[in-house]
C-alpha cells in the first residue's frame, strides 16, 4: 500500500514529459485547477504542459506533488496522493485518498479508503478505513467504520463510527441499564 | 458542592461483564498501568447515558477511542496542553515580530482569554463526560479557571470530569489511555509542559467550586483521581 503510493510521486523526469495534470480517470466537469486552462478538449480535459512536477497518474493513482496547490472540487473514482496543498472538497467515494507528509489540506475528504500522513483541515468520511499516521494532523470530524490512530497522530475533533457503507451510526454496544439507577455520588469508604 | 449527594440504589459500581479486563487488559504493561477506581465510577455514571458524547482533552489514542465508540458514545478530542503550548508560541513569535510599544497590554488573563476564544468551543451542556486525566496540574494560574468554567458550561446536568491529580512533582510526563474498563495506561511522552503545581485537597475542591459532588481515589502511586458531577 505504502509502495504504492510512493511509485506514484512523480519524478522530475515524469513532470518534464508534461503528464497531464489531470488524468482521465479523474477527468470531471466538477474539477477545477487553477493551473489549467481550457484548450480544444479531445474526450478529457488536457491541460497545457507545465513547467514544473504538478499532477500525475500511474497504477491508477492521481498525484498532487509537494509543490503544487489546488482549489476546487476533485471527484471521480481514482486514488489520489495528495502531497501538495488542496483546498475545497475531495470527493473519492470509491477509491483511496492519501494525504502525503507535506500534504496540506483545507477540505472535507469523502473517500472509501483515507490515510492522512499530513495535515488535514476539514471533515474525513470514510466508507470502510481511516488510518492517521505517526506525524498526521487532523482538525474536523470524522465518520468511518473502522479506523487506526498510530500514536503521535493529532486528532482534534468528533469521532464517529458508522457502518461500512455509509449508515449512521454504529456500534451500539450501549450502555445502559437501569434507568431507576440513581446517578449521584455517595461518599463511600474510598473516598479521601 | 454537596457529599449528601442522592443516595445510590446500587452501592457499588455493577460487576458486569465489561467491568473484567479484556483481552487488551493482557498486553498492558503493568509497571505502566494504574488499576482506576475513578474511571470505574466514571463508566457506572455514564452508563445510561446512550450515544453520549465524551470529550478527551489528552493526547488522541486509539484504545480510548475505540473503548468509548464501542459503548456506543461520540468521543471528541482536544490535545488541551498541545493546542495550548503551540498557541503559547505563535504569541511569542508574533510578541516579537511586533514594533516596540505594542507591548504594553500584553497579559497571561489575555492571552487565556485569547486562546478559549479559539479553543474549546463547544455548545453547552454538549457532553456527558471529560477526560481531563492530569492536565489541571499543567495549565497556567491564569489558564486554569477559566477551562473550568468553560468545562462546567459544556457539561450536561449530571455530567461527569475524570481527573487525576499527583501529589508530587512527577518524575516524568505522561499521556494516558484506557487499556480496559478499571485500567489506565500511562505513556510516557517527552515533556510538552512544565508540572505547574501539586494541589492540595482544599484547592481541588476550590477549582470544582461549581460541582454538585466531587469523589476521589488515592492509588498505590499516590495519584488522586478526582471525580466532579456537574
Amino acid at each position: 500500500m505504502w509502495n504504492k503510493s510512493a511509485e506514484a510521486k512523480p519524478s522530475p523526469q515524469a513532470a518534464d514529459t508534461s503528464v497531464p495534470v489531470i488524468p482521465a480517470p479523474v477527468a470531471n466537469a466538477q474539477q477545477t485547477q487553477p493551473v489549467s486552462t481550457p484548450t480544444t478538449p479531445p474526450v478529457a480535459q488536457v491541460p497545457p504542459p507545465v513547467s514544473v512536477p504538478t499532477a500525475s497518474a500511474s497504477n491508477g493513482t492521481t498525484t498532487i506533488a509537494a509543490g503544487l496547490k489546488i482549489s476546487g472540487e476533485i471527484s471521480g473514482s481514482s486514488d489520489l496522493y495528495i502531497d501538495g496543498e488542496t483546498q475545497g472538497k475531495v470527493r473519492l467515494p470509491n477509491a483511496r485518498v492519501t494525504v502525503g507528509p507535506n500534504g496540506r489540506v483545507q477540505a472535507d475528504i469523502e473517500a472509501r479508503e483515507i490515510i492522512i500522513e499530513g495535515t488535514v483541515q476539514g471533515n474525513l468520511k470514510a466508507g470502510e478505513r481511516l488510518h492517521l499516521g505517526a506525524a498526521s494532523r487532523v482538525q474536523g470530524s470524522v465518520l468511518t467504520p473502522r479506523f487506526a490512530i498510530e500514536d503521535g497522530a493529532r486528532l482534534r475533533g468528533k469521532v464517529e463510527m458508522v457502518r461500512i457503507g455509509g449508515s449512521q451510526s454504529a456500534s451500539s454496544v450501549g450502555t445502559t441499564a437501569d434507568p431507576s439507577k440513581a446517578k449521584a455520588m455517595s461518599a463511600s469508604g474510598k473516598d479521601e | 458542592m454537596s457529599w449528601q449527594a442522592k443516595p445510590r440504589l446500587i452501592s457499588t459500581p455493577a460487576p458486569d461483564s465489561r467491568a473484567k479486563p479484556g483481552p487488551a487488559a493482557v498486553a498492558v504493561s503493568s509497571a505502566n498501568a494504574r488499576v482506576s477506581n475513578g474511571l470505574k465510577e466514571f463508566l457506572w455514571l455514564l452508563s445510561d447515558s446512550t450515544q453520549g458524547r465524551i470529550l478527551d482533552l489528552g493526547q488522541v489514542s486509539q484504545a480510548t477511542l475505540t473503548f468509548f465508540i464501542e459503548k456506543g458514545f461520540r468521543v471528541s478530542t482536544e490535545d488541551l496542553l498541545r493546542a495550548w503550548k503551540e498557541f503559547l508560541a505563535a504569541e511569542e513569535e508574533n510578541f516579537r515580530k511586533a514594533p516596540v510599544g505594542d507591548h504594553e497590554n500584553v497579559s497571561p488573563a489575555m492571552f487565556a482569554d485569547k486562546f478559549l476564544a479559539s479553543d474549546l468551543q463547544y455548545p453547552a451542556e454538549h457532553f456527558h463526560g471529560v477526560l481531563a486525566w492530569d492536565i489541571f496540574d499543567y495549565l497556567d494560574a491564569q489558564l486554569l479557571p477559566k477551562v473550568m468554567d468553560r468545562l462546567y458550561t459544556m457539561l450536561r446536568p449530571g455530567g461527569a470530569v475524570l481527573s487525576l491529580f499527583h501529589s508530587k512533582t512527577p518524575e516524568r510526563f505522561c499521556r494516558y489511555r484506557i487499556a480496559d474498563p478499571q485500567t489506565i495506561e500511562l505513556l510516557p511522552a517527552s515533556t510538552l509542559s512544565v508540572h505547574a503545581r501539586v494541589f492540595q485537597n482544599r484547592e481541588i475542591l476550590d477549582i470544582f467550586g461549581k460541582f454538585r459532588s466531587s469523589k476521589t481515589f488515592v492509588g498505590r502511586d499516590q495519584v488522586r483521581e478526582g471525580l466532579f458531577l456537574k
